[in-house]
């Protein structure tokens, strides 16, 4: 075969020294392949610096103009020429901090009671822990009673923001509380489901799985007024939006099990029989043996379920149409930048944006190796 | 023609062959699908006789217990000593009679006109009558629950021929702790998919049964519950959205002097025309033959600008008379409309799937090519899309394009451009400037994606490729490509689909404007079928039509993944490859 | 410690796939029983099924006295040991091989007890806190063993246990298996594919095929007497030889002619055949590589042939060899008597002369493929 001078444009995987090839000289080859090679490689930097720019440019705007001083809407430069955290001071404007909160009506007792509680016994379970036989060499794990803390510390604070009298910080909490209720609610609603459809065989499989799929193909919002007519005769719209929005987001979450159900066939089969020989319920052989393997995918459920209620424009504008006390963060801010009456607030939709999208983006970037585990493993399943 | 002389042709032959194949096997493949569904329905029609001939021998051969639970469900179980499956069947049925008793019927009853009387005010008081829109939602429900005590009722009986059997045979019968302990072992999947089951039915099949049958009633702002009723009107929203209007020629004088004369024309197509005529008479008379039968109409320009317009009906009679200033008055129609944001839609799909799968995978190619360094920086740098999340990207970036946005005001600072571009405001300057955003939202997950996959190709598969003389791009194209499309064969599927309802891209960026003025339903020319949806819903209060249009956004979806599935073989057989 | 009954224990699989079929076999209590036969043959399903994995379509299954058709696995008292092993990767050997025994709420001590005593006996006490991904492939294979001993169950399940391991490993823990039963004196079943495994592992070996069970027998039973071709051929190691042959009678003496020799057979098979009432007929003659000799000298009870392959096993020489009109014929010579000049004379392309006595073989119906003798 006659070997062309060609010069490969891009070359991913292959070894270099894996490559060498008869039909061409060795060195010659090797010492244009250098050159080339550097060519290559220098273009492809450039690419990619630009491809940076383009992709940071905007939230580097983004967080420029949040410091802006000048009023109006949008300008035609990007460094401030007055510089100002006003647009932030705008976001607490009227912000107290309350322990009173935690206590003011029975639900919030409630929720400070559970929550508290089972952030202590968490903490306690952590550090008590006992080794479980005596080849192990660890017992309390200090790491995650802090990590508890922490969390439970977090909650409790944010809680106790009182935020009746500032939209921003208000409609922040509507967020964080269905976004923290959809991450429990949901996960557990995809792991049922996901578990039963891979792990169990049963009549009517199939048919489920069938349903779900066609199920999926109508489009979302096409059930919305029954949806929200069945809210509205529970009570759950405007003022009681937030519940609304949790319930509507996890009644049916459970239809999205695919990517969940891909991870747990990968299990091998035989882990649960055996387990079932060695006297395990399948109650058992969920919680104790398939549960702790999935949690690369517990945590990708988790983190879907978390993230997903901070872009929610549609239903949860529709849900709480009018009540200004119910928006979350997508709905307030987009009210903000694209209502003509709210055209000085561009601002200030930068800096709440940026509140936004600093915790939802460290969350994702400290998570992010689980996402690409999950979207990976999604997406070759299929 | 077997394998060996089908490899012995060159590859245009090959592919010829192929094609033959293909179209050879379709009559096949077709006559196939339909006899499976023809065994389908006899299966069904066999299934449902000898369930009830199952239910009729239960009853003969069954003891006196069994004929009792015919009636009052459980009784059997309970008195065999099963009691707590006893008292669920009776609960539920007692539930169940309670509720048609008291509510059920009376929906049930109405669902067929869905309502009558009307919503009167007498004096200063409103007289609620009928809700169509209570009626048609809770006739669904009783009909949910009827199935459900169907269902529930077979099983009691079902029951009792097993209970007995098993009595017979000298075994014991499970007792309540029995009961409750299955739940968390064999019946496991029951208690783990109770609630997902009972949420997806009340929120997602019960309103999607219901937004169906709203197809088929005129559901629309003029006909909006409590105030007004609405009634069934079978398919004629599908004709209305998919049909071009058919309408009866029409003229109708809407102001006439001594020696002038304005006329609205309807043409068949639904178009409309307004002109002006000197001659009064002859438009009066026109407008009247048009009204009492049935016509058609020509128009011939003249050489001095005007127009000699000619009507006549079937019997022969005509008018004709000479007008002037024609303006055409078009009526943007909902079958127009549904094609234009139809053929958008799929254009938008096509892109929006297949550019930033190929970007994406260029992208993590040169991000993984050997030699590469900071390859965790460049990646973490493009997943700031997916992290942030995208109601503020999309708001900010759309905004920057805006005509008085950062990116306009900065290049007319620089004196390049004069004008403002019209990114949102040209329609085709929309178009590609979203498909453009959302290769900058979609090339990071893609990235993601192909990187995960490039890692799992054998490293081998490179080496003899390279021994064998393949330089990169041919290996790139024999290799790599195949493997990835082979690979992520399904997932384009999936992610054309999901493209095809993207919400929030077209939303966020430009709430489908411009709008077109030979739209209707306020319909944008960025709108995809599921942003229209949604005008409909919230803007419009058109339910009917929305609707109807989320059934055909079903259908389009349906279709495309039947044919794939059917046509493309990776998709089916994933295992192929190695 | 259970005897093991299965009576017309049959599977058809949702499909319509029958898998296994009619199977009848008792197994006593401490006996060490092989399923062994080709991938498919319904070995493994039917092992499924005593263990409960399976469901049972028809037939009834008993361990000791009690009926266990709808008897969940836990309640079964049974341990298995699976051809992945199956071991829990989140938790600790320790902890993989206490699960069953946390799951029966026992005692914390007890556990302690039984998991390093099955740790000692299988040399893993070392490897306790350790997760199984640091485990080689042999340490997995014992902590799954060591697993089902913890239970101390009424019999004890093996699907292919050493399959995932390389030949050396596999003889070593075929080897350990058998120690090991001695010690648990307990009811074994064992599945493999391997018909050494199945031999020196097995007190009574269960020979299928396709779903049924081809014989039933300790291993000395079915080497010697195959009830059919299937078991004849699977059973032994190079195979049995196949030759087309005639089976002769002459009142109530039989002799075989196979490439132009002609065999008497011994007064005992004959019998056996004249009991049976056999005439003269075609057969397929079966006769072992190892039952061959090899004659250096021509003579009138002899075969000839050429060899075609040579193969030197060390202490033994496997000979292809071509005979005039049969094709080829496996020898299996010991080296050991062999004088270097007659070891040079069986290289390739040489001529050769062999036979075997009539004790040897083994007589077929070429139509039912049953054995004539049985």
């Amino acid at each position: 075969m006659a070997k062309k001078n060609h010069i490969p444009e891009v070359d991913i995987v292959v070894d270099e020294k894996a490559g060498v090839i008869r039909e061409v000289q060795p060195e010659t080859r090797l010492r244009s392949k250098k050159g080339h090679e550097r060519r290559v490689n220098t273009t492809i930097y450039v690419i990619l610096i630009l491809m940076s720019i383009v992709w940071l440019c905007p939230f580097v705007f983004l967080v420029l103009q949040s410091f802006r001083g000048e009023s109006g809407g949008q300008v035609a430069y990007v460094i401030p020429k007055q510089w100002t955290l006003d647009n932030y001071r705008f976001l607490f404007e009227g912000v107290a901090f309350s322990l009173k909160a935690l206590v003011k009506d029975l639900p919030a007792i409630i929720l400070t009671v559970i929550t508290n509680a089972a952030g202590i016994a968490g903490m306690v379970a952590f550090l008590r822990r006992k080794p479980k036989n005596p080849f192990e060499e660890k017992s309390g794990n200090l790491k995650n009673a802090l990590l508890v803390f922490g969390v439970l510390l977090v909650i409790n604070v944010m809680r106790c923001v009182d935020s009746t009298n500032c939209d921003f910080v208000r409609w922040f909490m509507n967020t964080l509380t269905i976004a923290l209720f959809c991450a429990v609610i949901q996960t557990i609603m995809v792991l049922s489901v996901s578990y039963t459809l891979s792990r169990m065989r049963f009549k009517g499989r199939k048919l489920i799985m069938n349903v779900v799929l066609v199920l999926g193909m109508f489009p979302g919002f096409l059930t919305m007024i029954v949806l929200y007519y069945l809210l509205k005769m529970m009570g759950l719209t405007q003022a009681g939006a937030v519940p609304g929005l949790i319930l509507i987001s996890c009644a049916s979450s459970g239809m999205s099990y695919y990517i969940s159900k891909g991870f747990f066939d990968t299990i091998p089969k035989s882990l649960d029989e055996s387990a079932r020989i060695d006297g395990a319920t399948r109650f058992h052989v969920f919680l104790k043996i398939i549960m702790p393997m999935a949690k690369p995918i517990v945590i990708y459920t988790i983190l879907m379920a978390f993230m997903g209620p901070w872009g929610d424009y549609v239903f949860a504008s529709y849900v709480a149409f009018g009540h200004k006390a119910s928006y979350n963060v997508a709905v307030g801010l987009y009210r903000w930048v694209n209502t003509n009456d709210y055209q000085g607030y561009f601002t200030r939709f930068c800096a709440g944006g940026v509140l936004v999208a600093i915790p939802i983006t460290a969350l994702f970037m400290a998570l992010q190796k689980y996402y690409v585990e999950g979207v990976t493993g999604g997406a070759v399943k299929g | 023609m077997n394998d060996l002389d089908f490899l012995r042709l060159s590859k245009p032959q090959q592919f010829v062959q192929k094609l033959k194949r293909f179209f050879l096997s379709l009559p096949r493949k077709l006559a196939g699908a339909l006899k499976g569904l023809v065994m389908r329905l006899v299966g069904l029609v066999r299934g449902l006789g000898s369930f009830l001939a199952d239910l009729g021998r239960t009853y003969v051969k069954g003891d006196w217990k069994t004929k009792v639970s015919y009636t009052v469900m459980g009784f059997g179980s309970a008195a065999r000593g099963q009691w707590l499956r006893g008292l669920l069947f009776f609960v539920f049925q007692t539930v169940f009679n309670l509720y048609i008793w008291f509510f059920g019927r009376t929906y049930l009853g109405k669902l067929a006109t869905l309502g009558t009387v009307e919503t009167a005010k007498k004096g200063r008081v409103t007289v609620y009558g009928d809700n169509s829109f209570l009626i048609l939602l809770y006739g669904v429900l009783t009909i949910f629950f009827i199935a459900a005590f169907i269902y529930t009722w077979y099983v009691n009986i079902k029951q009792n021929k097993l209970s007995e059997m098993v009595l017979k045979s000298g075994r014991k019968l499970k007792s309540a702790r029995d009961d409750m302990a299955s739940l968390l072992d064999t019946q496991f999947h029951k208690t783990l998919l109770a609630l997902p089951t009972l949420g997806v039915t009340v929120f997602t099949i019960l309103p999607i049964i219901f937004m169906i049958l709203v197809a088929f009633t005129n559901y629309d702002n003029q006909h909006q519950p409590p105030g007004k009723l609405f009634t069934w009107v079978g398919t004629a929203n599908f004709e209305t959205l998919l049909t071009s209007p058919e309408s009866d020629v029409r003229f109708e004088v809407t102001s006439s002097t001594a020696d002038s004369a304005m006329l609205t024309i309807t043409a068949k197509n639904g178009d409309i025309l307004t002109v002006n005529t000197a001659d009064p008479a002859a438009a009066v008379e026109a407008a009247a033959l048009t009204q009492n039968s049935k016509t058609e109409f020509t128009l011939t320009q003249q050489a001095d600008g005007s127009y000699q317009i000619e009507v006549f009906n079937e019997a022969g009679e005509s008018v004709s008379f000479v007008g002037k200033d024609l303006q055409t008055v078009k009526t943007p129609s909902f079958s127009y409309t549904f094609r234009q944001v139809l053929l958008w839609t799929l254009i938008w799909a096509f892109f929006a799937t297949f550019l930033n799968y190929f970007l994406g995978m260029l992208v993590a190619i040169m991000i993984n090519k050997k030699g590469i360094r900071f390859k965790k920086l460049w990646r973490t740098i493009l997943v700031m899309t997916i992290a942030i999340p995208q109601f503020i990207s999309l708001l900010y970036v759309s905004k920057m394009f805006a005509a008085d946005g950062l990116v306009n005001g900065m290049l007319m600072n620089w004196g390049w451009i004069s004008q403002p571009l019209p990114f949102w405001t040209d329609p085709s300057w929309a178009r590609v400037t979203i498909i453009a955003i959302n290769v900058w939202i979609g090339i990071p997950y893609l990235m993601l994606i192909a990187t995960g996959i490039l890692m799992n190709i054998p490293a081998d598969l490179y080496e003899s490729a390279r021994i064998d003389g393949a330089n990169a791009f041919q290996t790139y194209m024999k290799i790599t490509l195949p493997y990835m499309l082979f690979v992520t064969g399904p997932y384009l599927l999936t992610s054309f689909t999901s493209n095809i309802n993207n919400f929030n891209v077209i939303f966020l960026l430009s709430q489908g404007k411009p709008l077109g003025l030979e739209l209707a339903g306020n319909a944008g020319t960025t709108d995809l079928l599921i942003t229209w949806l949604y005008k409909m819903t919230v803007t419009d209060s058109n339910y009917k039509l929305a609707a109807v249009m989320g059934i055909l956004v079903f259908v389009v979806c349906a279709v495309i993944n039947l044919v794939v599935y059917n046509f493309i073989p990776s998709v089916k057989n994933e295992e192929d490859f190695q | 410690m259970a005897s093991v009954t299965l009576e017309h224990v049959k599977k058809i699989y949702d499909g319509g796939v029958v898998a296994v079929q009619d199977f009848n076999l008792e197994i006593r209590d401490k006996e060490f029983v092989v399923f062994v036969g080709p991938s498919g043959c319904g070995k493994s399903t039917t092992l499924r099924m005593v263990a409960g994995l399976e469901d049972i379509s028809e037939g009834t299954l008993k361990i000791g006295d009690r009926v266990v058709n709808d008897v969940e696995p836990k309640d079964r008292d049974i341990a298995m040991v699976f051809q992945n092993y199956a071991l829990y990767p989140h938790l600790s050997v320790y902890e993989n091989m206490a699960f069953s025994l946390r799951l029966r709420h026992m005692d914390n001590e007890e556990i302690f007890r039984r998991v390093t005593q099955a740790a000692e006996i299988l040399g893993i006490t070392q490897y306790l806190g350790r997760k199984p991904k640091n485990l080689s492939g042999g340490q997995r294979q014992r902590v799954a063993i060591g697993r089902a001993i913890v239970r101390e169950p009424q019999v004890f399940l093996m699907d292919e246990p050493l399959s995932n391991l390389d030949a050396k490993l596999r003889n070593q823990m075929r080897a350990e298996i058998i120690l090991l039963r001695k010690r648990l004196d307990t009811t074994f079943i064992y599945v493999t594919h391997d018909q050494t495994e199945a031999m020196t592992l097995g007190d009574r070996i269960v020979i299928m095929k396709d779903g049924f069970i081809q014989q039933v027998g300790t291993p000395q039973e079915v080497f010697d007497t195959p009830k059919n071709l299937f078991v004849a051929g699977f059973i032994g190691s190079p195979q049995m030889n196949f030759l087309k042959a005639r089976l002769v009678r002459s009142g109530n003496e039989y002799s075989v002619e196979v490439l132009g020799l002609k065999v008497a057979l011994e007064s005992e098979k004959c019998q056996k055949l004249a009991e049976k009432n056999v005439q003269t007929m075609d057969i397929t003659l079966g006769v072992r590589p190892e039952h061959t000799t090899v004659r250096f000298s021509e003579d009138a009870n002899t075969i000839k042939g050429t060899i075609a392959v040579n193969e030197m096993m060390g202490s033994e020489l496997h000979l292809h060899v071509e005979t005039a009109d049969e094709g080829r014929v496996i020898l299996r010579i010991p080296t050991i008597d062999l004088t270097p000049e007659q070891r040079a004379g069986l290289a390739g392309g040489n001529a050769l002369h062999f036979t075997f006595a009539s004790k040897v073989m083994h007589l077929f119906d070429p139509e039912t493929e049953e054995s004539l003798l049985f």
